[in-house]
């Protein structure tokens, strides 16, 4: 075909400017496959990371925001004479639910079930006696705090416990729903001496630990896992919880399940993966950020000056082409003919460019992986609840001016460390020989449109 | 063939308006070899270019074969390029990526002949004007005069009715322009074709059958078979030769 071969001598004779402008394209290409394969690695981790802290199973979780109206009763504390030890579980960052709501829940078009918990904090506290009138008091120690969850032990996904394995002993089950037994986390027990068979204190009660469990870094760990109506006794919350999780039945149907649920209990937070994503923050956050915004415009940018790169080489290679294409028209070539042969040229470089594209962007991504270091994310740990950043405690009357002890509440923002995996999906493939190729079709317009804006006679009266 | 009428043509240079071509009526037959001299810059190459549907006049019909080129399509002026008219440059114009035989088949390839055909007919071009041997040279390959048969070969492989040739001698050597001139003439004589031929070489205008003579965007047409030049003639730099009519006319198409 004469077209072909015509093209093929052309791109062959001026193979310094091909090579320049599909290198041109190339690193334009590599840059977005590079910045989308970054941003999907991103948004994988992010996803793996939102997997862990909802558990196996878990498509939705509801929360209700804490304000007075949804609190507990809470914890009254009354300095005395005498030096008192304290102990209880309160839910310092989430508002309560009823218990009574979760068969309703279930019953919501798209949910397949729903399985309530109380996510509390066990705080052990020593309070000094009150000073008397113009003494100073003794300084108070910080308190000790526990990450307690009280799980339905009739099922264990959707819930707190769905990604834990148990290394010693058992889990808990439907028969334990009434007892004081505790499955332990194995880095808590060994952080405080504790032992399979062994008690562990919560709320000031004593739990036999009947099990010791591992639950991933990303699973949102608790400390403790006692039986629900326990925790709800202990904690004064009878017949409620503060997180309801959720099995969607198909993926397809969780936006479906969170809108009914939203419509059915208005004040509540409906929180899904797509939602609480948005509430990841951390290097991982600021990676998918960075992926997303910068990355974003450094594509656009790249490719701006690579299809104005080749457009222009394309129009200057159409001006020192002019005699050719005056000769051409003089032969009786349709200007179509000649914009189609100019076009057909860029369109090959740009798939040359498309290729060393992709492979520049497979190699961009494989360094991002080898080079990224370990990110960060960092999330409420019950997703809706807003973290606690510290709890005041005031001075009695009489006790002077009043004090305030602030410490930041250890569970109430999980922390995940993952890697990032910057993987270039078919999709990014498809949309850097898109891109190439629109590029190439832009410069080959531009030097079509110069060339068929030359009238035969002004092309032959140029002498190159 | 032809039959111009009034043909003006204006160029705007410079915001200023230079007329390249005044008042120029002229007919040229079917068959005939018109050569149209005069110094450089006084409208030869525009007059070879409105014969050829390069461009139009500014005013004035061209009727070629009774249809008027200034009122024509473009696509239909270029369909009449592709079937009718040769070019011959000055420059020789090849494309300098292509071999001699693809050069040739550029002047097929809008004729939408199958690729074949292209070859067998370009090669035989080739061969015509002696230079089989080169098929596959590239034009930097090639000498000045080898590149002209090509150009030669290019122009009339579609067997045109028409072939115009503008300096085509211009830059060759004066043993090599005369053999490129003597493949005009014999390719004229041969197929009947309407050649016009632009050259300030006297010898050379001297081989066609009539001469014109532009001066300042001007025609003058020499009388056929003349053996006094009028003064026109000897200050474009005739001798007193005069003009010589070939001695056998070409056989009509």
């Amino acid at each position: 075909m004469f077209t072909v071969t015509y093209l093929r001598r052309e791109l062959r004779h001026r193979k310094k400017q091909a090579v320049f402008t599909a290198l041109g394209l190339a690193v334009a290409i590599g840059t977005v496959v590079s910045v989308s394969a970054a941003s999907s690695g991103a948004a994988k981790a992010q996803t793996s990371v939102l997997k862990g802290l909802y558990g196996v199973g878990t498509d939705i979780s509801v929360t209700v925001p804490w304000s007075k109206d949804t609190a507990g009763p809470g914890q009254k504390l009354a300095p005395a004479d005498a030096a008192q030890h304290l102990d209880f579980l309160d839910s310092p960052s989430m508002g309560l639910l009823d218990a009574a709501k979760i068969p309703s829940i279930a019953a919501q078009k798209g949910v397949a079930s729903a399985a309530g918990a109380l996510i509390l904090q066990d705080t052990k506290m020593d309070l000094p006696p009150q000073p008397k009138p113009g003494e100073q008091g003794p300084p108070m120690t910080p308190p000790k705090q526990a990450a307690v969850s009280g799980v339905d032990t009739s099922r264990t996904s959707p819930g707190p416990l769905a990604t834990a394995t148990v290394s010693a002993g058992r889990a808990l089950s439907a028969a334990d729903a009434d007892a004081d037994v505790a499955e332990v986390s194995r880095n808590y027990a060994a952080a405080n001496s504790l032992q399979l068979g062994g008690t562990v204190t919560v709320g000031g009660h004593a739990f036999s630990i009947v099990g010791l469990v591992d639950v991933p870094q990303n699973g949102n760990p608790r400390d403790v896992y006692i039986p629900l109506s326990r925790a709800q006794a202990l904690s004064k919350f009878t017949g409620k919880v503060n997180t309801v999780y959720i099995g969607a039945t198909s993926a397809a149907d969780v936006d479906t399940a969170a809108a009914a649920i939203r419509t059915l209990l208005p004040g509540a937070t409906v929180t899904t993966a797509s939602s609480l994503s948005k509430a990841v923050t951390g290097s991982l956050a600021d990676t998918a950020k960075l992926a997303d915004n910068l990355g974003r415009w450094l594509s656009i940018a790249v490719l701006a000056v690579a299809f104005a790169m080749a457009s222009l080489l394309t129009i200057s290679s159409v001006s020192r082409r002019v005699r050719e294409f005056g000769t051409l028209k003089a032969l009786g070539w349709r200007t179509r003919r000649v914009t189609l042969q100019i076009m057909a040229e860029s369109v090959v470089t740009g798939a040359i460019g498309a290729a060393l594209g992709i492979g520049l962007g497979f190699a961009g991504a494989a360094v991002i992986t080898a080079v990224a270091p370990a990110l960060k994310a960092a999330v409420a740990a019950s997703p809706g609840s807003a973290p606690v950043q510290g709890m005041s405690i005031q001075g009695g009357p009489g006790g002077g001016a009043p004090v305030t002890h602030s410490f930041d509440a250890p569970d109430s923002v999980q922390s995940v460390v993952v890697h990032l995996a910057a993987s270039v999906s078919p999709g990014a493939v498809a949309l850097a020989v898109g891109l190439a190729l629109a590029g190439a079709l832009i410069a080959g317009l531009s030097g079509g449109w110069r060339a068929a804006r030359m009238r035969p006679a002004e092309a032959l009266a140029r002498v190159e | 063939m032809y039959r111009l009428t009034a043909v003006t043509k204006d160029y705007q240079t410079n915001g200023k308006r230079v007329s390249a071509l005044t008042d120029v009526s002229l007919t040229i037959d079917d068959g005939e070899w018109l050569a149209v001299k005069g110094p450089t810059g006084q409208g030869k190459s525009t007059l070879l270019q409105l014969l050829g549907g390069l461009s139009r006049p500014t005013s004035g019909s061209i009727l070629v074969s009774g249809e008027d080129l200034s009122r024509m399509p473009d696509t239909r002026i270029t369909r009449l390029r592709a079937e009718t008219i040769g070019f011959v440059f000055q420059f020789f114009n090849l494309l300098p990526t292509l071999t001699a035989q693809e050069n040739v088949e550029a002047a097929l390839v809008p004729l939408g002949i199958r690729s074949s055909e292209r070859r067998r007919r370009a090669a035989e071009a080739l061969d015509s004007v002696g230079l089989s041997d080169r098929a596959t040279h590239l034009p930097s390959e090639l000498s000045g005069g080898q590149q002209q048969r090509v150009a030669i070969a290019r122009a009339l492989v579609k067997e045109p009715r028409v072939l115009l040739a503008d300096e085509p001698t211009g830059n060759l050597d004066e043993d090599t322009a005369a053999e490129i001139i003597d493949l005009l003439e014999q390719r004229w004589r041969s197929r009947g074709l309407t050649v016009v031929l632009v050259t300030h070489d006297n010898a050379i205008a001297r081989r066609a059958q009539r001469v014109a003579v532009m001066r300042r965007g001007r025609l003058t047409i020499a009388p056929s078979q003349t053996s006094a030049l009028p003064d026109v003639f000897e200050r474009a730099g005739f001798g007193e030769a005069g003009l010589k009519a070939p001695e056998t006319p070409p056989a009509p198409r």
